[in-house]
């Protein structure tokens, strides 16, 4: 059998005692309370969050990096949830992915992504000059959609009120999505605008567990938009994009952004309850269900104001069970959704999701994160669920009364 | 004019509150005891039997037997369903304004409030809201009390069951970082009650760190551990199948290395205790302030004057504990309010260890004038010696003097004699034992009060053989400076054998001393033992101060290679199962294996006293536990009896002294008398009396002491001329009352109790006995003649007996009338029922 020598002052050990949040891995009782948390549930494989505490807290690098458990966590915070003594699952796997030895096993996909957003700003290699383009062509597009030649999809205009941060998605195969967006902009009857110098919400930095790179990565979004002296910034549905933004940024850029960060749903709905938007529930005249996406709810406690405007534009929103905290991953995070070789892997990660939709009987469901409701109309599809799958804030646009 | 006898008020009538009561009898004292609820007894009065065929040991049924002599005590007002209204301090004392309208005005008040059970709708992930099959283990109690957990299961023959642990315990998130310290009791003795009641249940619990401590929990896991699966790893969710509605848990499967999902048909949580609830108000107006957890078990807080708590409404405790707190609190008033008395007794004391060295202390410093009897262990003679000498009690005579004056004078005491004595025998009863002994050849006599055995047991040092030749025992290790120590040291505890509470605790201080002189420290355990109020706390503190704790699930799991400097160990560690640790160390150190081994039963002899099943001092039976024995006067202490610690120690000192001062109170009337005219002295009575009350007079003659009697008439049972009597109790007069009906024979302290509030259906006819071996053949022949259509006796699990064997003699009595030629079958029987078995009750005579 194969040995190894606990080290607690390896270098996992080091990096995880200088965090505030995660120096408490020590305080494990061994209590085993994650173990039935993981969203792998009863299946081969996977992760086992105990396991993978012990290895950290024992300071047994090598052989958690051996493990592939690292990269095989959906990084969901589940277990978390459950733990007596507040462990951050989530820190302890960024970490133990960040560390050198680990470099082997970052996928493929996650690290040209990384490099093509940090040389060009975007994931997908978009240059700015491709943005520029892509965005006026969809702006005049817009003109007709609304029928008023004053609307607009307007990028780097200084002294907007809200800069709206896409996902990579909407500037590529996705556009449509984007000029849904656009209309609730439009109708908030506010000044917007896009920036040609970021162009994404996405932050892989923050999968790969690189202080370094997810701080790079966020000041490209920081520094334009402060900058062009914006008030809001408005975050396209992303969870990972959500959580580090709204949730991690103080702490990773070293200070408070000069803007506040709202998510499209949330910004929408305050507007929706100012009496400026008005949303007409029969254009989705069916009863609802809504996903929690990881980092939105569990990670960074927004729960409300996604089911609040599905209220406002579906017939009637439905909880999975379980739901909120105890909400299931879609099977796809933690960077395995953007990770191309991982498909398989993801219907298996899928499949407590999949038995929790086909459980609620209904055919529609919502998520205010794109990258769940990619894997989610992926389960959809591989189990035969016949659910159709939207995003809150397209609901909403779609339902919007101008 | 005769000032206003002071007042007591006792809030709430739980274990705590009526043993805190009871210790007010015979005073001048008006004492008020208010529940809340309709009835007394508290959440124990709830609580079901957990006997399987034999007693085991939870004290429940206590709190029945405890309600019915709350009615009888004369200074002594119940309100029930009545709560405080208002309370206000007064020159005159605590007033406080009853819910009935009643107005009291109190020199004490005792807060004996009791605790409430975790709610685990609170976490979420449980769905014990959801599921009628998630249960607490509150509410299996009361399944199994009312017989219905069959209904619930639908009859499975063999349902899969599983226990979860710490639900609400031992948990920092939601400010619970203490452990309950009875729900793995609990948990232990309904799963085995389970195995009981349904033979083929597949049982699992899911544990954090089993709490094996006290003599009859160590016992208890023996037998489980064979009939239920223990895991170790609590499930923090209850998933449910979506077609079949089963539970399920999923738990880490070492064997696939994956999460495997088991099912089950019923899944009971283990909740823990927490502060009452409706007390936060009570408190602030009493002006006390409870630690964060809302009790009152840690220096943090605040006990103002006049006010004692007592139970668990000071902090999580079982029932005999709850018990003993409420005499305390009771004996702390009564010496407050100078009402104390201190019997002109002696007070021998067994042992000369540092445990009967604190006991001696104690007791001197109270007056009483002490004799040690200390072990030579070549011998195992008891060699006596006067308190005085003994160095470690330099102190005893200046508290002596000043608390009494010239009458322990040093001189008075027989020093001069009273070397190298070996204890022959202790004759006599409560108040005037003569203990007979030899010294230097020459038999000799000591007159005293009142015996208390404060030996200790053996400690084995597991060190100097073996791979352990160079290891280095715990008491060793706690010795030296910290600043001193190895570099590197690992303390392997559990590996002879579940380690006793004392040693895991000397570990854990032990590790955060030499962590502070900045030693590397690794405890490797089966499981850490979290006692105590401040268990868990020390634990924290232990990891976080980053003492490395590492888990083996069976001492095969470690292989230790000593080297020519420290130790090299490879490890499977518990929840890293897939390779090997290896460690390596400066010093390895052990704690002693503590246990028995036949050391006690010399003692146990001449004290007449049985021993438990591992051959410590006293039986598990909760009658007379935590410190007494059914030989009134005797006592026992320290680890002699039971897993002890400082703190149990110094708290059993106190439950010892506050019974010293009422040693001569009034006595109940026994009732039994012999009847010299037909006594043919064959002594039978004298031996077989389990109380040993029955002394031989200076007539030779069989004289039954009031003082030592509970009254339990086997003598009168067992005699063969039939010349014990009981007033108005004889054989013929119980069996000229037997008509042509089914006749219970009960014992008043269980079966009685559990009959109180039942209507007995026609033809049936319940006869109280002082206890179940009260019956004797004439009396069932006698009541069969009578016309007795059937014959149930009904006492006592056997375990239960306060007069030890009662049941035991019962039954074997039934079994020889049985036997008899024209006894027909089925017409006479025995049938165990505690005084909490009304449901069983009531089904036994249902269907006879």
């Amino acid at each position: 059998m194969d040995n190894a020598k606990i080290d607690t002052k390896s270098n996992l050990s080091r990096l995880l005692n200088q965090l505030s949040l995660g120096d408490n891995i020590s305080e494990c009782l061994t209590c085993g309370a994650c173990n039935s948390r993981c969203t792998w549930f009863d299946g081969e494989g996977g992760p086992i969050p105990r396991q993978m505490v012990r290895m950290a807290a024992l300071g047994l690098d090598d052989k958690l990096v051996e493990s592939g458990m690292l990269w095989d966590c959906l990084i969901c915070n589940r277990c978390t949830q459950g733990c007596p003594m507040g462990i951050t699952m989530d820190i302890i796997v960024r970490r133990g992915r960040s560390l050198g030895i680990a470099a082997g096993q970052i996928p493929t996909d996650i690290e040209k992504g990384i490099k093509s957003r940090l040389e060009t700003g975007d994931v997908n290699g978009l240059t700015k000059e491709e943005f520029v383009e892509t965005v006026e062509w969809v702006s005049e597009e817009f003109v007709d959609e609304v029928n008023d030649p004053k609307a607009a999809i307007p990028h780097d205009k200084k002294g907007s009120k809200f800069l709206y941060l896409p996902n990579p998605r909407e500037l590529g195969i996705n556009l449509l999505h984007l000029t849904a967006m656009g209309k609730l902009f439009y109708a908030m009857e506010e000044t917007w605008t896009m920036s040609s110098f970021h162009t994404d919400v996405t932050n892989w930095g923050y999968f790969v567990g690189r202080d370094e790179i997810a701080r790079k990565i966020a000041s490209m979004v920081v520094e334009p938009a402060e900058n062009l002296g914006i008030q809001t910034l408005v975050l396209s549905e992303c969870g990972h994009g959500y959580h580090v933004l709204k949730f991690l940024l103080p702490e990773l850029i070293g200070r408070k952004p000069k803007f506040d960060v709202k998510s499209i749903p949330e910004l929408t709905l305050e507007y929706a309850k100012k009496g400026v938007l008005k949303f007409d529930p029969s254009i989705h005249p069916y009863k609802i269900a809504y996903h929690d996406p990881c980092n939105i709810a569990r990670k960074s406690g927004c729960y409300d104001a996604p089911r609040q405007l599905l209220d406002l534009c579906c017939q009637e929103t439905v909880e999975l069970n379980p739901n909120r905290e105890d909400g299931i991953c879609c099977g796809g995070g933690g960077g395995i959704l953007q990770d191309s070789t991982s498909t398989k892997k993801r219907k298996i990660t899928g499949k407590p999701k999949a038995d929790q939709m086909k459980a609620c009987g209904l055919k529609h469901l919502a998520t205010a994160c794109l990258s769940c409701h990619r894997q989610l109309g992926e389960l959809s599809n591989h189990f035969k669920l016949g659910m159709k799958v939207d995003t809150v804030a397209s609901l909403a646009s779609e339902s919007l009364i101008l | 004019m005769k000032e206003k006898s002071p007042s007591i008020l006792i809030l709430g009538g739980g274990v705590a509150g009526m043993a805190a009561a009871r210790s007010l009898k015979n005073q001048d004292l008006s004492v008020h005891l208010v529940e809340k609820d309709d009835h007394l007894g508290g959440k124990a009065a709830l609580w079901a039997c957990m006997a399987t065929d034999t007693c085991k040991n939870c004290g429940a049924c206590l709190s029945q037997e405890m309600a019915r002599q709350m009615i009888d005590q004369n200074n002594l007002t119940t309100h029930l369903k009545t709560k405080i209204d208002t309370l206000k301090k007064t020159s005159k004392g605590i007033e406080a304004l009853l819910t009935s309208g009643t107005t009291i005005t109190a020199d004490k008040v005792i807060m004996a409030t009791g605790f409430d059970a975790f709610n685990p709708a609170q976490l979420t992930s449980l769905h014990w809201k959801d599921h009628k099959n998630i249960i607490t283990t509150a509410q299996l109690n009361t399944l199994i009390r009312e017989e219905g957990l069959n209904n619930l299961l639908e009859n499975a023959q063999s349902p899969k069951i599983a226990f979860i642990q710490c639900v609400g315990s031992r948990n920092k998130k939601l400010k619970k970082d203490y452990c309950s310290q009875v729900c793995c009791k609990i948990s232990m003795r309904q799963a085995q009650k389970l195995v009981h009641n349904i033979p083929d249940a597949q049982i699992t619990l899911f544990y954090m760190d089993l709490q094996i401590i006290g003599k009859e929990i160590r016992q208890t896991l023996n037998l489980l551990s064979k009939q239920i699966n223990l895991v170790q790893g609590i499930p923090a969710e209850i998933l449910e199948d979506p077609d079949t509605h089963t539970l399920t848990l999923v738990t880490e499967d070492i064997t696939t290395q994956s999460r495997s999902a088991g099912q089950f048909d019923l899944v009971v949580l283990s909740v823990g205790m927490e502060s009452a609830r409706d007390m936060n108000e009570t408190t602030t107006l009493l002006e006390a302030v409870p630690n964060d957890w809302g009790f009152f078990n840690t220096k943090d807080a605040i006990v103002s004057k006049d006010l004692y708590i007592a139970g668990c409404a000071a902090g999580p405790k079982d029932i005999l504990t709850s018990n003993q707190e409420g005499k305390i609190a009771g004996a702390k008033i009564l010496e407050d309010l100078d009402l104390a008395e201190k019997p002109d007794i002696n007070v021998a004391i067994l042992g000369d260890g540092p445990q009967a060295d604190i006991v001696t202390q104690a007791v001197a410093a109270k007056g009483y004038p002490v004799y040690i009897f200390s072990t030579t262990p070549a011998a195992k003679a008891f060699d006596m010696k006067p308190a005085q000498d003994n160095p470690p009690l330099s102190n005893i005579k200046l508290t002596r003097s000043k608390l009494t004056g010239s009458k322990l004078n040093r001189s008075k005491l027989p020093r001069s004699t009273l070397t190298g004595a070996k204890i022959l025998a202790v004759d006599g009863t409560a108040g005037n034992f003569s203990i007979h002994y030899e010294s230097r050849g020459k038999k000799e006599n000591l007159t005293c009060g009142a015996v208390i055995a404060a030996l200790e047991p053996c400690s084995t040092p597991n060190t100097g053989k073996g791979e352990f030749q160079t290891a280095m025992d715990l008491n060793t290790f706690s010795q030296i400076s910290p600043g001193d120590l190895p570099e590197k040291s690992l303390i392997l505890l559990d590996y002879f054998g579940p380690e006793f509470k004392s040693s895991a605790r000397q570990a854990l201080t032990v590790a955060l001393a030499a962590r502070k002189a900045k030693k590397e420290i690794t405890i490797l355990m089966n499981k850490m033992l979290v006692h105590g109020a401040l268990g868990q706390r020390h634990y924290d503190q232990a990891r976080t101060a980053d003492i490395l704790f590492l888990r083996f699930n069976t001492p095969e799991d470690i292989k230790i290679q000593p080297q020519a400097r420290g130790f090299h160990i490879t490890l499977k560690e518990a929840t890293l199962p897939n390779f090997e640790l290896a460690l390596e160390c400066d010093c390895l150190v052990l704690p002693q294996s503590i246990n028995a081994r036949g050391k006690f039963e010399t003692i146990a002899k001449i004290l007449r006293l049985p021993l438990d099943q591992e051959g410590f001092l006293q039986s598990a039976n909760v009658r007379h536990r935590l410190i007494q024995s059914h030989r009134k006067g005797i006592f026992f202490t320290g680890t002699c009896h039971d897993e002890i610690d400082n703190h149990d120690l110094k708290t059993e000192i106190q439950e010892i002294l506050s019974a010293l001062a009422t040693l001569d109170s009034p006595h109940q009337e026994t009732k039994v008398t012999i009847d010299e005219k037909k006594c043919a002295k064959c002594l039978t009575c004298y031996r077989i009396c389990p109380h040993s009350a029955i002394i031989l007079n200076e007539k030779m003659r069989p004289q039954i002491m009031a003082n030592a009697c509970f009254s339990c008439q086997l003598c009168l049972s067992n005699c063969p001329a039939y010349a014990i009597e009981s007033q108005g109790f004889t054989n013929d007069q119980i069996a000229d009352q037997v008509t042509d009906q089914v006749v219970i024979f009960a014992c008043e302290r269980s079966c009685a109790l559990a009959a109180e509030n039942i209507v007995l259906p026609e033809k049936t006819q319940l006869i109280t006995l002082p206890c179940a071996c009260r019956i004797s053949c004439d009396m069932i022949l006698k009541s069969l003649i009578n016309g007795a259509s059937k014959i149930i006796i009904s006492g006592c699990h056997e375990g239960n007996c306060r007069s030890m064997e009662g049941s035991t003699t019962a039954r074997s009595t039934i079994n020889a009338i049985a036997k008899m030629p024209g006894i027909k079958a089925d017409i006479i029987r025995w049938e165990p029922v505690a005084a909490n078995e009304t449901h069983k009750f009531w089904r036994i005579i249902s269907k006879a």
